[in-house]
């Protein structure tokens, strides 16, 4: 439809040039077109051209003037395509997907059969997952340009995705009909083997078999070709078939732990002993395989496991293969296995010693074994005690093969590990360091090392390990930023909130955050690109990838995080003036005060030097780039500059409760595995006042682990929440959400109407677990401030008989003393209960009393300043309360 | 079973550090940062040995001209106790010998032992070297004090000051 707004020829010309001007990305030509139209005073008003002017700002990064422009050449052509695909498109470059989907429908209405409007609106409705309107825009498209391969692979492509298999099948065959054959055609094969796809998700199991048959010759990925006819034929119970499928892919790939499954579902073995046949058959076939060899393991047992794990970790331990605990850990859940290995690892070692073989009875067999196999034994017992918490034997191990053998990275490794395990993140950065230190050209130790530098609360030299791996020239803090480089940032994140640093710690995990939302929006490129490319099935791997994005661990270390900080600011919000670190300052003693100033002053002078040449750095870099980007900039992908995160501004929001919850609710979607999702949400919502909430939350959390020690701290909470009448009247008005609340938390208070007396029953359950004490014992505190006194010394008496007696669990009760959630009674019991658990777990740094540093003289941290710090994190905790 | 594998690979600014965490527990002698800095630039007279890619033994030497004639001398040759007596100090000795036949202008390659290191004199005798001097108090803070010059002649016909005819 013609705009309301006719030009003459000449100016019509122009506003061509306009557009021209604007695809080959000649702004400033086009602005000077436009110019000359809209100085025609005929002409000022004129909607389209003062739109295009708009858009041409917009890509010149002139937002404000882009607008203006843009709206009032809407207003003044109202009934224009054009004015509203521009309005879409300045839009959509805000990323502001909804709204530009409603301009492109306005501009469909003037003009429906627009092929690039229609075009833009179905990436957008892809992106967004308007996946009904998707496949509407699609069918308009293949309507107005059946000629064009992406019409037809779209509109299919709408369908599936709305599973409707069917139609979808009835498109992509109609298409596949109009191809010509040729004899070696990627892009083809692929079309064929997404066909096979959508069949199979489908649940056409026979039909996808006739197809992949009929076209066999076709398709040029023989391997996803024989995968997808082996589990066709399991589908189909064809067994025979999918036997023989499964060997030839087992012929082709023996190391691939699917195909052995799928052998075994296609010989129908539920017998461990027939399993264990067929492994013992195809050992003989594939006898470099190791998973012919590892997968049995898992399956035998008794006498049986003995002889074939005696095998294996022979075979190991005598070529030196280092992940070999890894390889077998798994095991280890499975009753006597763990107490078989150690047996037979022992036996090894007094062998080895004696005479260079495993066992004793092949001296007169085979030749010695290698001089490493006894390190590896070593090593392997190492990491065996170490999993089962037994850190002095594990230690003991480490340093048998360090002394052995010192020149060994890994065992520097596995010997943090082991520190990090014991409680002490100093020491276990020092041996990470040495281990770096012995190869500077391992990334992967390097990254290692930065972490537990991280562990330690030690980020600059965290930032300068990873250095010596990113981009020379930009800080490494920015580059690792840029590269989304996640583990280091959330890492960081909790090394800042174990510092109190709560602005910072955010900062970080906003900067995740922010990632997560990069890796949706670069989806846009895909859509064209493999529509195009036929690279079906992987887009649709992509898509469903996108889907549940957020489920990502990553995404969980951060946010969980961030959800901690913010309930912390909550609790605790910081003041405008004093700054934090004056009040974590004003707490600490004299002497301490002296040497944090010296040291503040000193990394203060260094960060002034490297900030003034970074400063300078950057603004040539940033000139360059600006001046780069605004050369090349498109205006579909083009961001609009993001606010910088400051630490300052972060820490001081004003509902931090509100910020807790976007990073909640995705964990609530995706991870509800997860315990802590719940644990948390019950924190945010008690704050909140949500009793429905809070009892969801309960609920959830008891549905993934009834005897968790902390739901019990909830219920309680809850109980509390609940029967005080004043919070509830505030919150819960309408009385059907009373009713709601009344019978659903009865059961699950086992009709208690007295929290007390619900809490001294779970403390009587679980009167030998040291994690639910702790939570029985805060709740007793929590319930009855004159019962302080009791409460202490349930967690601070513990025995032998007690589980869960760990470095967490302990520290954790240590905290809650420090943090006065014992009162007074727990504040007295401090020293006394450091000294108690140090004689326990001598490596936790936690229970270190004033005097107790360790040896550290060639290092550039003690010990003692990295306590300060942790021990000022806790000051800072205590004057905030 | 396969047998273990024995390779020498070069010693880089990256894996320094393994060498001279090695040298510390090999010797009784411990070396300078300029010894450490001198071997980045050696490079065929300075490598390591892997036993089944593990790092356990080195070698170290450096050219000194005397009298106007080239010779080899080997300032450290040593392997984790653990794994001795399995050819890898001869893997080592034999690449210097390869290293200084292959130039061929060398007239003889010489090193220093403790008098009392008996395996060592033992091994370099294996190899055709000779006790040709002892130096007394050549070692400072060490027991015995005293070194065995052991030396291997090359080519003793010829010097750098008489060509070949």
């Amino acid at each position: 439809m013609p705009s309301s707004q006719p030009l003459p020829p000449k100016e019509n010309a122009l506003f061509k040039r306009i557009l021209k001007s604007y695809e080959q990305k000649q702004y400033k030509n086009g602005l000077k077109f436009a110019k000359q139209i809209l100085s025609n005073p005929k002409f000022a008003e004129h909607g389209e051209t003062l739109s295009m002017k708009g858009l041409t700002l917009n890509c010149m990064g002139r937002k404000e003037e882009a607008y203006e422009h843009v709206r009032r050449g809407l207003r003044n052509d109202l009934m224009s395509h054009v004015c509203w695909h521009v309005y879409g498109l300045l839009q959509r470059s805000d990323k502001k997907y909804d709204e530009a989907i409603k301009c492109y429908r306005n501009a469909l209405k003037w003009d429906k059969d627009n092929v690039q409007i229609l075009r833009d609106l179905s990436l957008l409705q892809i992106q967004m997952r308007d996946l009904e309107g998707y496949r509407d825009t699609r069918y308009s498209l293949l309507r107005l340009r059946p000629g064009q391969r992406a019409s037809w692979i779209g509109f299919a492509m709408a369908y599936h995705l709305l599973h409707d298999y069917d139609n979808a099948l009835q498109v992509l065959d109609d298409f596949r009909k109009t191809l010509t054959k040729s004899s070696y055609d990627y892009e083809q094969s692929e079309l064929l083997l997404y066909m096979h796809q959508v069949m199979f998700e489908g649940g056409l199991y026979q039909k996808s078999l006739s197809h992949l048959q009929q076209f066999e010759d076709q398709i040029c990925d023989k391997l996803s070709l024989m995968e997808a006819r082996a589990q066709l034929y399991l589908k189909l119970d064809r067994q025979k078939d999918a036997e023989e499928e499964y060997r030839k892919l087992l012929k082709r790939n023996p190391d691939n732990r699917q195909y052995y499954f799928g052998l075994e579902e296609a010989r129908g073995l539920t017998n461990e002993d027939i399993k264990l046949q067929m492994y013992a058959e195809l050992r003989e076939s594939y006898p470099r395989a190791i998973l012919a060899r590892r997968i049995p393991l898992s399956y035998a047992s008794g006498e049986k496991f003995r002889s074939l794990v005696d095998q294996y970790l022979r075979h190991a331990l005598h070529k030196g293969a280092p992940p070999l605990f890894v390889d077998l850990r798994s095991l280890y859940a499975q009753p006597g296995k763990a107490a078989i290995i150690e047996e037979l690892l022992l036996g090894y070692i007094a062998s080895l010693i004696k005479c260079e073989r495993f066992d004793e009875k092949d001296v007169k067999d085979g030749p010695a074994e290698p001089a490493s196999a006894i390190l590896w034994t070593y090593y392997y017992l190492a990491q065996h005690y170490d999993f089962h918490k037994d850190s002095a034997k594990a230690l003991h191990y480490i340093n048998l093969a360090i002394d052995h053998t010192p020149t060994l990275i890994e065992l520097y490794v596995t010997k943090g590990r082991l520190f990090k395990h014991a409680g002490n993140p100093i020491e276990a950065y020092r041996c990470l360091d040495e281990a770096q230190s012995l190869d500077t050209a391992d990334r992967y130790i390097n990254s290692k090392c930065a972490k537990y530098m991280l562990r330690a609360n030690l980020i600059q030299e965290a930032e300068m390990t990873c250095s010596k791996f990113t981009r020379e020239g930009v800080s490494a803090m920015e580059n690792l930023n840029e590269m989304q480089c996640m583990w280091f940032q959330t890492e960081c994140a909790v090394a800042y909130q174990r510092m109190g640093k709560w602005g910072e710690a955010l900062k970080k995990c906003h900067e995740v955050e922010r990632h997560f939302v990069e890796i949706i929006e670069d989806q846009f490129d895909f859509h064209t690109y493999c529509m195009r490319k036929m690279t079906l099935r992987a887009y649709v791997g992509l898509l469903r990838l996108e889907d549940v994005l957020r489920s990502h661990p990553f995404y969980f270390s951060a946010a969980r995080c961030a959800i901690e900080v913010y309930l912390h600011l909550h609790d605790h919000p910081l003041q405008d003036e004093p700054t934090k670190e004056e009040l974590q300052e004003a707490s600490l003693p004299p002497l301490e005060l002296k040497k944090l100033r010296a040291q503040q002053r000193k990394a203060a002078k260094k960060a002034e030097q490297e900030k003034q040449e970074k400063l300078l750095q950057q603004q040539r870099e940033q000139r360059e780039r600006e001046q780069r980007e605004r050369e090349q900039r498109d205006p579909h992908t083009d961001a609009p500059p993001v606010d910088d995160l400051q630490p300052q501004k972060l820490a001081r929001v004003e509902d931090p409760l509100d910020q807790a919850i976007k990073f909640l609710q995705p964990l609530q979607e995706w991870g509800s595995n997860h315990i802590e999702v719940h644990l948390l949400a019950f924190e945010v919502y008690l704050r909140k006042g949500k009793p429905l909430l809070m009892l969801q939350s309960v609920k959830r959390a008891l549905k993934v682990d009834p005897n968790h020690p902390q739901v019990h701290s909830c219920l309680i909470r809850l109980h509390r929440f609940l029967t005080n009448g004043d919070l509830l009247s505030e919150n819960v008005s309408h009385p059907a959400v009373t009713s709601v609340l009344n019978s659903e938390t009865q059961p699950l208070f086992s009709n208690h109407n007295d929290a007390e007396q619900l809490n001294k029953e779970f403390l009587e359950q679980n009167k030998n677990s040291l994690p639910h004490i702790l939570q029985g014992a805060k709740m007793m505190c929590f319930l009855n401030p004159t019962r302080e006194a009791e409460a202490v010394a349930l967690v601070s008496r513990f025995s032998d008989a007690y589980q869960g007696v760990t470095v967490q669990t302990c520290s954790d009760i240590l905290k809650a003393f420090q943090k006065g959630e014992f009162g007074e009674a727990g504040r007295q019991e401090i020293d006394d209960f450091k000294a108690l658990c140090h004689q326990r777990m001598p490596h936790a740094v936690d229970f270190f009393s004033g005097q107790q540093v360790a040896p550290s003289a060639n290092h550039n941290h003690t010990v003692e300043e990295v306590l300060t710090n942790h021990v000022s994190n806790l000051t800072v905790e205590d004057g905030t309360n | 079973m396969t047998r273990a594998t024995i390779e020498l690979g070069d010693v880089t600014p990256h894996n320094l550090q393994q060498l001279k965490r090695l040298n510390q527990v090999v010797f009784p002698v411990s070396y300078n940062d300029k010894f450490y800095k001198d071997i980045l630039e050696a490079g065929e007279l300075a490598k390591l040995a892997y036993y089944n890619d593990i790092v356990v033994g080195a070698v170290c030497c450096r050219i000194d001209i005397l009298d106007g004639s080239r010779r080899l001398y080997i300032m450290t040759l040593g392997c984790l106790a653990p794994y001795r007596k399995r050819g890898i100090g001869a893997k080592m000795l034999e690449h210097v010998l390869n290293f200084v036949e292959k130039d061929g202008d060398f007239h003889s390659i010489f090193l220093h032992v403790q008098v009392n290191n008996q395996s060592a004199i033992d091994f370099y005798k294996k190899f055709g070297f000779e006790i040709v001097e002892t130096k007394e108090q050549y070692y400072k803070r060490i027991e015995p004090a005293d070194a065995h010059v052991l030396m291997k002649l090359l080519r003793p016909q010829r010097s750098l000051s008489e060509p070949e005819k």
